[in-house]
């Protein structure tokens, strides 16, 4: 089953089309990832699965039907660009964005101390918002995205301004909800988790969908023909191999049309050449993401 | 209507909680309650001290005077009288050597034929010109009180032998063009009104564009619809405008009771019932016309510092009373007048201007600019809920007022 389903839709404003005609879908509680440069169209396609901006053409389906009044309160979201009352104090911040959400003043008030208190924050809740740090800002946000405890988690660039440490526990945090059975669409610009989360993604450029599908299949679908082979000694001269290549601590060859990997690995065997490590060479999301966007890429 | 209630909520404890709203409130009127006690207490002795003296007259200084009494008639000295201000004296030799060394500022010499001449002298080593014979009150008190056989209440009675409270036999209901009443009533009013409108309407403005600036909007608009966001933020901020003038009037009250006085207007100026009707009513639609077109303004502009300087825009036509205010007062029945107070943008001001400089205005005209104003603000309201949409809210364009009066007129 589907917790999001976007069909064709478009949005233009004046003369721009920022959304042309996008479909996609995310299955119920998985880790969606939804990519594409600045200016892609990836916030509006998100205001319009929201209702916020109403679509020219095309539908949404949100939680099994037409985006409602009373499903907001199923959805978390994080916007890109963060947004806190700075002077009110954190709790009270808090408590007011999940009473909008639906959720009881003593409830939120529970629910806030505990995440408070996983975030590092217990101490500051009483503190004006403008008084915390970015970074503690960046924790406060993503509370006040969870705090209604949503179905379905839209949070965009969610790990921007953390350090390393905060970074795991936001991914831990998301992981967390994934296997409670929440939905969540992550959209972002780090590409490494992207890759490290996401199970399926769409790609976004210029409003249009540039790639669609399943992470893996998608990294299959733009591997070049190469293998990562790490020896224990120099590599022989083998047949079909065009260009050979240091890469860290392993060797990146690239062969020729029509070469096969396996008969590669059966020559070094036969020569007597001790492999440790043999991998058909994938692109990572970076190397994908600059393929395409750069227009080099496939367009489904 | 739940989540109404809750923008409504919060925007009503946001604001009363703030330190500028909380000293705007009851720091204003604090600050006039101290300088109006300080006036009350000088007047609690207009004989005796009076602002000019207290001014010329150094705080630094002792303020010690001497006496000698060669008439005998000072026996006793008032019981509540501060140690070492009247110090009595010998001979003027010993009182001359006292004000040389700086233990008193002066002295008076009352001479023996006092009683029949009424004359005495005063000896002062800081001779001023400008000094009050109000400077004098403390002898001219203890003279009193020994001229009568130290009886103090008969003393303070010689001192203030009236206290009279005028009834006039049949009330004049004309206004005399020469009472400064004439135009300081309406004036007071006109003034009145525009603040009390624009001060609760610009909450509402920095409110919306403080939401805007701390991009809180667009989290917002993830759980409320536009509609709702507008609706609870005209209420809760109206409620708050009318909170911080009822506490406002409530100190002016109290200020003034304390202080036993009374608001009590000569009868050709005091208002009637009616009067304070019709201005609940102005109040309630020129602060939905205003807070209204305030909420298009923040809803169009990017930040607070743009928000203010565009404000300009919405608050011209209530200043336009205002700058025809001598024409409002003077001329309260005439064409432009008239005119004022029918025109909606400018009615709330103008008709309440013209209401306390007359009381011969036609029934029906205040009722009319209600009826314009009613419609008016039926369609402000719906003009700026359509501005209010998450496309302009959640846009960060500079403002321009061309851009202000297409939205307003649904042009984009």
């Amino acid at each position: 089953m589907n917790a999001v389903e976007v069909s064709h839709i478009t949005k233009t404003f004046g003369a721009l089309k920022a959304v042309d005609d996008v479909s996609f879908a995310v299955e119920q509680g998985a880790i969606f990832g939804l990519l594409g440069p600045n200016g892609a169209g990836k916030t509006t396609t998100i205001r319009i699965m929201l209702d916020i901006f109403r679509p020219d053409t095309g539908t949404t389906q949100i939680l099994g039907g037409a985006m409602s009044e009373a499903k907001k309160e199923r959805i978390g979201y994080m916007p890109e660009e963060r947004g806190l009352y700075q002077d009110i104090s954190l709790e009270r911040c808090l408590l007011y964005l999940a009473s909008l959400k639906g959720v009881s003043s003593n409830e939120a008030r529970c629910r806030a101390q505990n995440y408070l208190e996983r975030f590092d924050l217990l101490s500051h809740k009483r503190k004006k918002v403008k008084e915390l740090s970015k970074g503690m800002q960046q924790k406060a946000q993503i509370i006040a995205t969870m705090l209604h405890e949503p179905e379905l988690l839209i949070v965009d660039e969610p790990f921007s301004g953390l350090d390393p440490v905060n970074t795991q526990m936001v991914k831990d945090l998301l992981r967390e909800q994934r296997q409670k059975g929440v939905t969540i669409l992550l959209c972002s610009h780090q590409m490494h988790q992207v890759e490290e989360l996401c199970d399926r993604l769409v790609l976004i450029d210029h409003g249009k969908v540039m790639l669609y599908g399943p992470l893996e299949q998608i990294r299959r679908q733009y591997a070049g023909n190469a293998i990562l082979l790490k020896t224990n000694g120099e590599i022989p001269p083998l047949p079909g191999v065009i260009e050979s290549v240091s890469q860290n601590s392993l060797t990146r060859l690239a062969l020729a049309n029509g070469a096969n990997p396996q008969d590669i690995l059966q020559t070094l065997v036969m020569q007597g050449v001790i492999v440790e490590q043999f991998e058909i060479a994938l692109p990572t999301l970076d190397e994908i993401f600059i393929q395409v966007v750069s227009g080099k890429g496939k367009i489904l | 209507m739940y989540k109404t209630r809750l923008v409504l909520q919060h925007e009503v404890r946001t604001i009363l909680t703030s330190k500028s709203f909380l000293f705007s409130v009851f720091g204003i009127p604090l600050i006039g309650a101290i300088l109006f006690g300080l006036a009350s207490l000088l007047n609690q002795d207009t004989r005796a001290s009076s602002v000019v003296n207290v001014l010329l007259n150094n705080p630094n200084q002792k303020q010690a005077n001497g006496y000698i009494d060669q008439s005998g008639l000072i026996q006793n000295l008032p019981e509540n009288l501060p140690p070492h201000a009247l110090i009595a004296y010998p001979d003027e030799t010993a009182a001359r050597q006292a004000a040389a060394a700086g233990e008193i500022d002066g002295f008076y010499l009352i001479p023996r034929d006092y009683l029949q001449t009424g004359r005495l002298t005063y000896v002062t080593t800081d001779y001023s010109p400008l000094r009050d014979r109000s400077s004098s009150w403390l002898i001219e008190h203890v003279l009193r009180l020994n001229l009568l056989g130290s009886d103090a209440q008969l003393a303070a009675r010689v001192a203030v032998p009236l206290n009279v409270e005028l009834k006039p036999l049949a009330p004049d209901t004309q206004r005399d063009d020469d009472n400064p009443l004439t135009f300081f009533l309406p004036y007071s009013v006109a003034i009145a009104f525009y603040i009390v409108i624009l001060s609760a309407a610009s909450l509402l403005l920095s409110s919306i564009a403080n939401e805007k600036e701390t991009r809180v909007i667009e989290m917002l608009m993830s759980s409320v619809t536009p509609l709702q966001l507008l609706t609870g933020k005209i209420i809760g901020l109206g409620i708050v405008g009318l909170l911080q003038t009822a506490v406002w009037l409530s100190i002016s009250y109290v200020l003034m009771r304390l202080s036993g006085s009374a608001f009590e207007l000569p009868q050709a100026f005091q208002l009637p019932i009616s009067f304070f009707v019709w201005g609940g009513i102005f109040f309630l639609f020129g602060y939905a016309v205003y807070a209204s077109l305030m909420a298009g303004l923040g809803a169009l502009v990017p930040n607070l510092r743009e928000a203010h300087q565009a404000t300009t825009i919405v608050v011209a036509p209530l200043i336009v009373p205002l700058v025809f205010i001598m024409i409002l007062i003077k001329e309260p029945n005439g064409v432009v007048a008239v005119a004022l107070s029918l025109f909606p943008l400018t009615a709330p001001v103008a008709m309440m201007t013209r209401l306390a400089a007359a009381n011969n205005i036609a029934w029906w005209q205040p009722a009319a600019a209600v009826v314009l104003l009613a419609i008016t603000t039926v369609l402000i309201v719906r003009a700026v809920a359509r501005m209010f949409r998450a496309q302009i809210l959640l846009s960060g364009q500079t403002f321009k007022t061309k851009l202000f009066f297409r939205a307003l007129f649904g042009k984009n």
